[in-house]
């Protein structure tokens, strides 16, 4: 994990693509629309494209954050790339929840019932199929790029409108990034392209070969997963070997100061990465310790900013070398330097995993677990629940919520419950205010998870059910009557016109 | 008709139907011109450039005058004029009051005071009763006069220090930029000062009234101003059934829950969460916290505010299913300054080889832009609001920052330039600024270890280049002193 002072973290935005059912061209912009792109775009690409670029439709559920209660429906468009026999590649961007994908080939036509067969959210990479032999006559896979990238004849290839449209684009840059749907940093390459709305999985190629799939752009510049990064993990997956991808959770800083490698005692030239934290979980054995100098990870010589000289790619973070066709579990050696002495060490990757912070960053595939007891709505804390308050939610939500993210899970608590709201009730009179509060206990146990509020509503004290929050500048405790309770949940429930009291997923 | 013109026929009809007055109070009321300078505090040996602004001030007993603290701020120069002189008098600040925004000037010139009637103050105006605002706001040269009526008196934010609500009077009569610190006047007596708006409510001033005015008077008979005290717990109403069950409480609406006591206050020895208290001083405490004042229902703090710094309240709490009478002591709050805005008192600071380190106060955040407590602060905001909730053990007295680094030879490779809190110096603990000084005093190995929070970050310097490079850095950055202390 990067220290975030050393590099800024660019996410590109993306605009959403509309539905077309919702989409109405006039018939006139159609056609200037369709001649404009015929004189803009550049020569037809030579490789047949159309028979390995598929077009496909998610419609998945989505929740209202604070009403999680409240599924509603979401179609998206995306691009599928035939990378095998019966498998079709996209990214696993909005694949969550999903309620029903089709597949359309040619761009326009029948849809066809498609599957998810595999599916990475670290590395944002999914593989469907569709079962009709029909759909599969004439389409055949398309090839990674697994060496040089080209200079030049970089193109974006979409379907747009029934048609197969493609732009010239401009290699920019590889760089190691954050992850579009985890919290690891991985290799990614960077193009600029005059095509707007690029981030749905449309293939970067060159030559007839696939360079790489987009997954986000901001301004006229896309980002790429690229085809060095998908093609091991396809392989590894196809030979029943992919463990996941495995990280480097500790976080290291570059040094400048040659006072500082004095006090490490480093002869020589300035050089190595430094390492400053080591969180607890997830847990690797040997670990790197604070203060730890990162001089090789292997066998590429780490600088005194952080970097290593790729063979491939020119000069990236050494974050890289965690997922360079490296997988979790594997070893990753490096030499370090410590308490004065150079030492190796054999670091085994840990696997990248939601659970890991004590706010899950990601709650993909599980509806949002939810509590109502007698009208208090508990729900987890995690990231996605604190996306609801908007895009910029580190600056509108509640100073407090917002600051638990990031933390590491502690021995005592694994999780948090937050108090999101109260639904007005007799039952809560007095209480109707209380809103965004992070549990400390119920009833004398400590809470992590909606499951230990179940439990502790099992075991009122005297009569009274005494919920605790945290310390803080804030209510701390409030008590409700415990015989009381179910009757309560049973009226709002009907007042409020919600379904059940309670989702809350079952635990492995 | 001229603008002008139309402003004095104005005056004359509202002066027209204004209630009698014994003595001509604008006589009284004089104009006040600051000249300030307010400190940096990112740059803690800088001062900002020269501001000027006017106020109102009248003029009352023992040859004082008496306006908002907000008006005379940071002042490097304060000049005053009665009504209808031309000549200018100059003022010096004889006590200011920052938490409830009241300041006591004085003119050594004794003809200032010549033929001058001090005002006197009057009660708590009561709500619907009419008052009038003298001042000189924006717009015009003359005194000002509005009316209007008392809106409605309740505990409000005193904007000025930004962290404290005190007694307030709300009222329909036009209060402007340049009114601050004017009397608000009912039957002939001062019954208020005119202090602040409120953006986006229309028709609504607020002044300053006599409960609050008496208590900063009474409060400097002793030569120095303390404050208002707080009781040092946090409340919560009690009006679930079933937590007044649970305590034994008949299902009334008396008394309200001690949900919290705060870390370090007399009130951790006297009370405790889950006591009920059901009056403070002579007053009944509603389920809601409020009690009845002067006829007004307001917070209970207001009784706690009656007391001085360092007076005991007597409060009746229902404990353990009994009543109980008990003396809970009262004082100011240390923190509170810190967490409101500060004036006058300019920031205290250390220099050591470029390196300025200053204690996190708002002030200091808020010197990040608007968006001071996300991500940018986002640290150093939990270690000043939140932490000495949340896990008082761990509290500094004073945290630290390393605001800047003043860029030289000795310091260009530090990778941290600033804003990071400062957790320890050559190995000992940094719990305030004179820490900073000892532990750079303080043998090393040859280098000084600086740490950081909360990623346990760390920067070196050479501590012969250090010291020796330190005089020609203050010199190249123009600051006067190393410390301020």
């Amino acid at each position: 994990m990067h220290d975030r002072y050393t590099t800024s973290s660019r996410r590109p935005s993306r605009p959403a693509l509309l539905n077309p059912s919702s989409l109405i061209l006039h018939p006139f912009a159609l056609a200037l629309a369709l001649l404009l792109l015929c004189q803009r775009a550049p020569a037809a690409p030579a490789f047949d494209w159309e028979s390995s670029l598929v077009y496909l439709e998610v419609t998945r559920k989505a929740y209202e954050v604070f009403q999680p209660w409240t599924p509603k429906s979401r179609t998206v468009q995306k691009n599928g790339l035939i990378t095998g026999a019966r498998e079709i590649l996209t990214t696993a961007e909005e694949l969550s929840d999903r309620t029903l994908v089709r597949v359309q080939r040619g761009g326009r036509g029948k849809w066809w019932d498609a599957e998810v067969v595999w599916l990475d959210y670290h590395a944002n990479l999914a593989v469907l199929t569709a079962k009709e032999d029909e759909f599969w006559r004439g389409l055949k896979p398309a090839a990674f790029i697994t060496g040089k990238l080209p200079n030049e004849g970089l193109q974006i290839v979409r379907w747009r409108s029934g048609n197969l449209e493609a732009r010239k684009a401009e290699f920019n840059q590889f760089l190691v990034e954050d992850a579009r749907l985890s919290f690891f940093q991985h290799l990614q390459l960077e193009a600029s392209t005059e095509m707007q709305a690029v981030g749905w999985a449309e293939p970067l190629v060159a030559n007839g070969k696939v360079a790489g799939l987009a997954t986000g752009q901001g301004g006229n510049n896309a980002r790429f997963l690229p085809a060095s990064f998908i093609e091991p993990i396809l392989a590894a997956r196809k030979a029943g070997k992919y463990p996941g991808l495995g990280f480097f959770p500790f976080t290291w800083t570059p040094v400048e100061n040659p006072s500082t490698f004095k006090f490490l005692k480093l002869p020589g030239d300035p050089r190595g990465a430094l390492v400053v934290e080591v969180p607890a979980t997830p847990k690797v054995e040997p670990n790197l310790k604070p203060r730890d100098l990162i001089l090789q990870v292997d066998g590429f010589d780490v600088d005194n900013q952080g970097y290593y000289k790729d063979p491939d790619y020119g000069q990236l973070i050494v974050e890289n070398l965690g997922s360079r066709r490296k997988f979790a579990g594997e070893i990753v050696k490096m030499k370090i330097w410590r308490d004065g002495a150079q030492m190796n060490l054999d670091y085994r990757l840990p696997k990248l995993d939601y659970s890991v912070k004590l706010l899950a960053e990601q709650t993909f595939d599980q509806a949002p677990e939810f509590l109502i007891a007698g009208g208090l709505v508990l729900q987890p804390l995690n990231i996605p629940l604190l996306r609801g308050f908007g895009e910029d939610w580190k600056r509108r939500a509640p100073f407090r919520l917002a600051h638990y993210a990031g933390g590491p899970p502690s021995a005592e608590r694994s999780g948090l419950v937050v108090l999101t709201s109260v639904l007005p009730d007799p039952y809560v009179v007095g209480y109707q205010d209380a809103r965004f509060l992070v549990l400390d206990t119920v009833n004398g146990q400590k809470i992590s998870c909606l499951a230990d509020v179940q439990a502790a509503l099992e075991k009122p004290q005297d009569g009274f059910h005494t919920i605790e929050f945290q310390r803080g500048d804030n209510l701390r405790r409030i008590v409700l009557d415990a015989a009381q309770m179910d009757a309560a949940t049973k009226r709002i429930l009907e007042r409020y016109r919600i379904p059940a009291a309670s989702h809350i997923a079952v635990k492995p | 008709m001229t603008i002008k013109s139309i402003c004095s026929l104005l005056a004359v009809l509202a002066l027209s139907s204004l209630p009698t007055l014994a003595a001509d109070p604008e006589k009284a009321v004089v104009q006040i011109f600051t000249f300030a300078q307010e400190a940096d505090w990112d740059e803690p040996w800088k001062f900002g450039q020269l501001r000027r602004s006017s106020g109102t001030g009248f003029i009352i007993k023992g040859r004082r005058i008496m306006t908002n603290a907000h008006v005379v701020s940071w002042a490097r120069q304060l000049m005053v004029k009665r009504y209808q002189d031309p000549r200018p008098y100059l003022a010096r600040v004889v006590f200011v009051a920052h938490d409830c925004d009241l300041a006591l000037l004085e003119v050594e010139d004794s003809l200032f005071y010549d033929g001058v009637e001090p005002l006197e103050f009057g009660p708590l105006p009561k709500v619907r009763s009419t008052v009038v605002t003298y001042g000189y706001p924006a717009g015009g040269e003359q005194i000002s006069y509005t009316r209007g009526v008392v809106s409605r008196i309740e505990l409000q934010t005193y904007a000025h220090i930004g962290n404290r609500s005190l007694l307030g009077v709300q009222t329909d009569a036009a209060i402007n930029p340049g009114n601050s610190g004017g009397p608000v006047i009912q039957d002939d007596k001062v019954i208020g000062v005119a202090f602040q708006g409120m953006p986006g409510l229309e028709n609504a001033g607020f002044f300053i009234p006599a409960p609050v005015i008496n208590h900063f008077l009474d409060d400097i008979k002793d030569g120095k101003y303390d404050g208002f005290p707080s009781a040092g717990i946090r409340t919560a109403p009690l009006q679930n059934a079933a937590y007044r069950r649970k305590l034994k409480l008949p299902d009334n609406d008396k008394g309200v829950r001690v949900d919290s006591v705060v870390p370090g206050t007399p009130a951790e020895k006297v009370l405790r969460p889950d006591d009920v208290i059901l009056q403070v001083g002579k007053h009944e405490v509603g389920s809601d916290g409020t009690i009845i004042y002067d006829g007004n229902r307001m917070a209970m703090a207001m009784a706690v505010q009656e007391a001085q710094h360092g007076q005991s309240m007597a409060l009746k709490i229902w404990r353990d299913g009994k009543e109980q009478s008990i003396a809970l002591p009262v004082e100011v709050s240390g923190t509170d300054k810190v967490l409101g805005n500060q004036y006058d008192t300019p920031p205290r600071y250390f220099v050591y080889a470029g390196l300025v380190f200053t204690p996190i106060s708002l002030d200091y955040l808020k010197t990040f832009g608007r968006g001071w407590s996300d991500t940018a602060g986002a640290e150093l905001t939990y270690e000043l609001f939140y932490r000495r909730q949340e896990s008082p053990k761990t509290v500094r007295i004073e945290p630290i920052v390393l605001s800047t680094v003043l860029a030289d030879g000795v310091n260009a490779n530090f990778r941290t330039r600033g804003r990071a809190l400062v957790d320890k110096i050559n190995g000992i603990r940094i719990e305030r600024l004179e820490d900073v000084i000892r532990a750079f005093e303080s043998p090393s190995n040859g280098q000084h270890v600086v740490e950081f929070l909360p990623k346990n970050t760390f920067e070196c310097i050479e501590r012969e280049s250090a010291d020796k490079a330190n005089a020609q850095i203050l010199k190249t950055y123009g600051i006067p002193k190393d410390r301020r202390l």
